[in-house]
């Protein structure tokens, strides 16, 4: 809300604006900017033209003498014609620097000494007008500064008005706060109503056909209306405050908008069907053209004024173009009323249809007020068009309003506050703040809540209008007593804490990124759910909740790669979102669940003279996702070959817990999917189930003893075929008790091993745990493994030399 | 008898001659197998003894023994004065290339400033015995504003311009009714206090949460946390007192908070809470010139926060009349930025390497 310093300066005293924005802020009512008007205009004055004859040496100029106030006329040289000598024009003077940085001195021009300038419009960067010079009114003493001659020394406040104070989106409303700030009154406008000939009710008829939605409607009828523009100085007012001027009757009823707060509007009689108002609730099928020119199919719930026929203004909200104020119109009807929020605020955000007539009606507009901003604005209108006020109010009034009580115990505020506050001090507040004291007693009062106040409903606001004088900084810091109790960390915050560490020891930077993405990003994934969808996405880029972490994780690769960033191993732990399935428990509307996963690309070590350089494989994608099952102690998970569907067939995996139940997946994304992401072949990545992991983890660690016999060592080279996956011949090498470890060291392929061969070579550490092994033992323990990978079918190893 | 034992202190006489001589490992390992080895010297000296008395063997085999251990030791130290040698030129050598780099290990990952800052406003609220709670970030209208005394056609509901979500698509398992992306991590007091049933309450919530706004200074997706205490005879002195110890631990000692009144739904009285500036140190004043950070007022905007409306408290099932509560909440981003001093919103969410590394 803006607000003009100089209006407000009507109904209030005021102090420095500097002191004023402070206070505002300190009450609530946050003053977000200063603007100061007619700044750039020091030295320039009225002057009165005494005379002006033509320039001697140059055909197009002439020469003036104008009388500045103070001194002697000064001779001025200018090359405008549209003055006359009596004229009151704007001089710059010597030494003045105009809004366009022309800085004025004293000039020969063409053998004529000139000691400033005439100016345009223009040139005081006031208006595009370059015509001639700035007539200002004959009345304007000469001398005057031209920014106060012109109105335009003011200062204006942007308010940040909160949606619960409707009752400060004006004028007086911010009068009614200084005052209570300052311990003055308001000076409250008093129109000079002068009711004249008919009574308005013979004129037209009021009728409400939805009294819950519209508590009352007031009308006026002026009659001799000559619709002109506005005068200088109230145009002047409603543009200071964002509000350009349309003519003298609109800009009435604007200019009681943001004085009073309360919205008005004025309808053509003449085009007023019947010479009748009906306020109804719209007819199926029915259709209105408003204000801005739209033709818009209504709904049963929108509210519409009308007259006999058809709507003509969407109530509250915007009228129709029907029976608008034309140039033609002498008759004026002028509808004062209100509104139910709730109401307007479906209508004007099913219409996508906002204006400060619904701004207020949906925050709540004052009961108390309808009658004399009616009356206000019906005397402007009068007064700007010279036209005659009918008498008396046609008032259809089905709902009065009751004034809201609501009870204070004088111990509340202390107990909310956390400290004494003097009952006087705050009885003289609520008083300040046009609260009305009923049944004061020794407990406490009630305090009937003023019209305007619709935010005041419950004890605790009365508490907060009490502090909000005060201010906050009265109230003292305490700590509330400390918890008796000391939650252990819970098992979720354990499982991402360790992860992370997991991660970024494995040379992971976290990312974040949006939880939605486009469709498109995630269809290469080919997952089998479909995403939950927004209504109202910003851009089909950020539609779909994601039902995966890594198309988000491509995106950043390709968007680093592209910043020649190309080893990269990047992680994010967070959200997928998936539709709630048949039978969910609990009121949460989907299902979230927490994964993580990374994304690797580029060299396995960072580039250096002792790094071979290598790529990451899916070995680098499998390592990182065992740093984090070692991390929250989870032993005994299994891969199997296969990972997700965008994953490269043959190089990928999955992981489940011994249980089987599925942990997550590793590998390398699939080429097509790759492509779709503009990312070249050799990109890894894994997902995994936070919950899952959460579930399977044993994170507190249990100690075994350290064990103290010695241990044998042997190796074991065995060829197999390549399609014997190392897992098994492990799983048959960890079969016989006495190998207490086994580290598969090589893995070897080339001659001299037929194609299609391989060789795996393992370490092993025998050892017994209650006596010490002899050399004989551990041959035997190595016979028997050899004797089982033989013979063993899917195994058939051959043992190298 | 004589001649071998002769013969075998001839063959130390040459041993010792030979070994002294002896210049690398090499030579002496061939003069042990000529001396020591099995078809060496001493070896074959020794094949005469059969020919010897039996009185006079032990004689011979003494002295047999004498050289070999005489041999052995001199061969040993000839090798202990090669090795000494050999150390010697190597510790008197050139060095190696001191100023190559050293070896590149897998550099440390590194976390994203916005779980660092989350992190920590988390840790600093757990040492004044909060708990971290958590609630869904697609929500029910419920949650998100009706509870939070926001109902339907309330204009509050401009403050957040609201993602709502299409039915259609939360599968066959979905509640009926108005389903959104939270506006606020507001709800997941409602969800608590449902939760635990009574007071005390003492809980922080960091999360996402989404607004329909994307420009430099708005993000459609950010982080808050929001913190909810509910006792008998909490009072706005607490509220004031615990948002002044996190604005010190998190912002530094010297910093000051300043309470202004302001508007929230959920809460009454409400109020804005800015702390002095981290930047200008509340002076508004920069290297001369005025505080880009602050604007030159010393003082940033950085949390929300109130009593409990006592509605609040009703729809999550806590007693008005017994209990006070207050709330808080804060822009993760904005708490980051300040700190770690990042002036563009925007690079939280582009994930550039350049940028993460940098914490």
């Amino acid at each position: 809300m803006r607000i003009s310093l100089k209006w407000l300066a009507e109904y209030v005293d005021l102090p420095a604006p500097e002191e004023l924005a402070r206070r505002l802020t300190a009450v609530g009512l946050e003053v977000e900017g200063i603007e100061r008007t007619g700044q750039g205009l020091e030295g320039v004055v009225a002057a009165r033209v005494l005379s002006s004859e033509r320039h001697p040496n140059a055909e197009k100029l002439s020469v003036a003498t104008v009388d500045r106030g103070e001194g002697a006329p000064l001779q001025i040289v200018c090359g405008a014609k549209n003055y006359a000598v009596g004229d009151v024009v704007p001089l710059a003077q010597v030494g003045a620097v105009l809004p366009g940085g022309q800085r004025i001195e004293k000039a020969k021009l063409r053998g004529v000494e000139s000691s400033g300038m005439l100016c345009s419009a223009r040139e005081l960067g006031l208006d595009a007008d370059a015509a001639g010079l700035l007539l200002l009114p004959r009345e304007v003493a000469p001398g005057t500064p031209v920014a106060a001659a012109l109105g335009l020394d003011d200062v204006l406040f942007e308010v940040n008005v909160t949606p619960n104070r409707p009752d400060a989106l004006s004028h007086v409303g911010i009068a009614r706060e200084v005052a209570a700030i300052l311990g003055t009154r308001v000076r409250m406008p008093a129109p000079r109503l002068a009711e004249q000939g008919p009574a308005a009710a013979e004129r037209v008829r009021v009728r409400i056909e939805a009294p819950d939605r519209c508590a009352r409607y007031a009308a006026r009828v002026v009659e001799g209306v000559r619709i002109g523009p506005s005068p200088a100085w109230l145009a002047r007012r409603l543009e200071a405050c964002g509000v350009r001027s349309i003519s003298n009757a609109v800009d009435a009823t604007n200019y009681v908008l943001l004085e009073l707060g309360h919205p008005l509007h004025a309808f053509d009689l003449d085009k007023v069907a019947g010479a009748e108002i009906v306020v109804r609730t719209a007819r199926p099928g029915e259709r209105i053209t408003t204000l801005d020119g739209k033709d818009r199919a209504l709904e049963p719930d929108d509210l519409l004024i009308a007259d006999r026929d058809r709507g003509s203004a969407l109530a509250g909200v915007m009228g129709g173009g029907d029976s608008e104020i034309s140039a033609g119109t002498t008759r004026v009807l002028l509808e004062s009323a209100w509104f139910a929020p709730g109401g307007i605020r479906r209508t004007s955000r099913r219409h996508g249809l906002r204006s400060e007539a619904s701004y207020r009606f949906e925050r709540g507009a004052d009961p108390g007020v309808v009658i004399p901003a009616l009356d206000r604005c019906a005397a402007l209108i009068a007064e700007l068009g010279g036209g005659t006020v009918r008498t008396g109010v046609v008032d259809a009034h089905p709902r009065p309003h009751r004034p809201a009580e609501v009870r204070l115990r004088w111990s509340r505020p202390e107990a909310m506050l956390g400290m004494p506050v003097d009952r006087d001090e705050a009885r003289a507040r609520l008083a300040g703040l046009g609260f009305e004291e009923r049944d004061a007693g020794a407990g406490g009062a009630s305090y009937v809540v003023p019209s305007w106040r619709v935010d005041v409903s419950i004890e605790e606001d009365l508490v907060e209008e009490i502090v909000r004088a005060r201010g906050y900084d009265a109230i003292p810091e305490t700590l509330p007593p400390i918890a008796a109790a000391t939650p252990a960390e819970p098992a979720d915050a354990v499982v991402v804490a360790r992860t992370r560490v997991a991660l970024e020891g494995a040379g992971f930077s976290e990312a974040v990124n949006f939880s939605f993405v486009s469709e498109p990003d995630l269809a290469p994934l080919r997952y089998p759910v479909a995403g939950i969808a927004l209504k109202n996405p910003i851009s089909a880029d950020l539609a779909v909740m994601r039902t995966s972490l890594v198309p988000s994780l491509l995106r950043n690769a390709a968007r680093n790669r592209a910043q020649r960033v190309e080893d990269l191993r990047l992680y994010e732990l967070a959200r997928v979102y998936h539709p709630a399935p048949e039978g969910h428990e609990g009121d949460e509307p989907s299902v979230e669940a927490m994964h993580v996963a990374g994304v690797l690309l580029g060299r396995r070590l960072p580039l250096g003279w002792s790094a071979a350089g290598d790529a990451v494989d899916f070995y680098d994608a499998k390592a990182a996702v065992t740093a984090v099952l070692e991390a929250l102690g989870l032993r005994g998970a299994g891969w199997t070959a296969g990972g997700e569907p965008w994953m490269h067939p043959r190089h990928s995996a999955r992981v489940a817990a011994a249980s089987g139940e599925p942990l997550g997946a590793a590998g390398e994304i699939h080429p097509r999917v790759a492509q779709a992401f503009e990312l070249p072949r050799g990109v890894m990545a894994f997902e995994l189930s936070l919950g899952a992991l959460m579930r399977h983890g044993r994170w507190v660690p249990s100690h075994r003893p350290v064990p103290r016999l010695p241990a044998v060592l042997r190796d074991l080279a065995v060829v197999v075929d390549e399609a014997v996956e190392a897992g098994s011949v492990l799983a048959a090498v960890r079969a016989e008790p006495l190998v207490e470890e086994v580290v598969l060291f090589d893995v070897y392929r080339g001659a001299p091993l037929p194609p299609g061969r391989k060789n795996l070579a393992m370490a092993l550490r025998y050892r017994a745990a209650d006596r010490t092994l002899t050399d004989a033992e551990a041959d035997a323990a190595h016979a028997a493994i050899v004797g089982r990978l033989r013979a063993d079918p899917r195994i058939r190893a051959e043992l190298r030399a | 008898m004589a001649d071998l034992i002769g013969q075998l202190q001839s063959l130390a006489a040459t041993a010792r001659d030979a070994v002294a001589g002896a210049a690398d490992e090499r030579a002496i390992e061939e003069l042990r197998v000529r001396f020591l080895g099995k078809k060496g010297e001493l070896s074959a000296v020794l094949r005469g003894m059969g020919a010897l008395a039996a009185e006079e063997r032990p004689r011979v085999g003494e002295v047999a023994n004498r050289v070999r251990d005489e041999v052995e030791a001199l061969l040993a130290a000839a090798r202990a004065r090669l090795e000494d040698r050999k150390l010697e030129a190597e510790l008197s050598g050139p060095p190696i290339d001191v100023t190559l780099p050293g070896r590149r290990l897998l550099p440390r990952g590194h976390r994203h400033p916005l779980t660092r800052a989350a992190d920590e406003i988390t840790a600093i609220f757990s040492r004044l015995g909060y708990e971290v709670a958590s609630g869904p970030e697609i929500e029910l209208d419920w949650y998100n504003f009706e509870a939070l005394n926001i109902p339907a056609d309330h204009p509050a509901r401009d403050m957040q311009d609201t993602f709502y979500v299409e039915e259609g698509t939360l599968g066959p398992g979905a509640r009926r009714g108005s389903v959104l992306l939270r506006t606020h991590t507001s709800p997941v007091q409602i969800r608590t206090m449902k939760r635990l049933g009574r007071p005390p309450v003492r809980v922080i919530c960091p999360g996402r949460v989404y607004r329909s706004d994307y420009d430099q200074t708005h993000s459609p997706m950010f982080h808050q946390v929001e913190g909810l205490c509910v006792d008998e005879g909490i009072t706005f002195a607490d509220l004031k007192g615990t948002l002044a110890a996190f604005a010190r631990a998190y912002f530094g000692p010297a910093t000051r908070t300043r309470f202004r009144p302001s508007y929230f739904p959920f809460t009454e009285p409400s109020a804005e809470v800015d702390v002095s500036c981290s930047i200008c140190g509340g002076s508004g004043q920069k290297s001369g010139g005025r505080c880009g950070t602050c604007k030159g007022t010393g003082w940033l905007e950085v949390l929300g926060a109130g009593l409990v409306h006592p509605r609040v408290l009703e729809n999550g099932g806590i007693d008005p009349t017994r209990s006070t509560g207050f709330a808080f909440g804060m822009g993760v981003e904005r708490l980051a930025m300040l700190k770690y001093g990042i002036d563009d919103l925007r690079l939280f969410f582009e994930n550039d390497l350049r940028f993460l590394e940098q914490f």
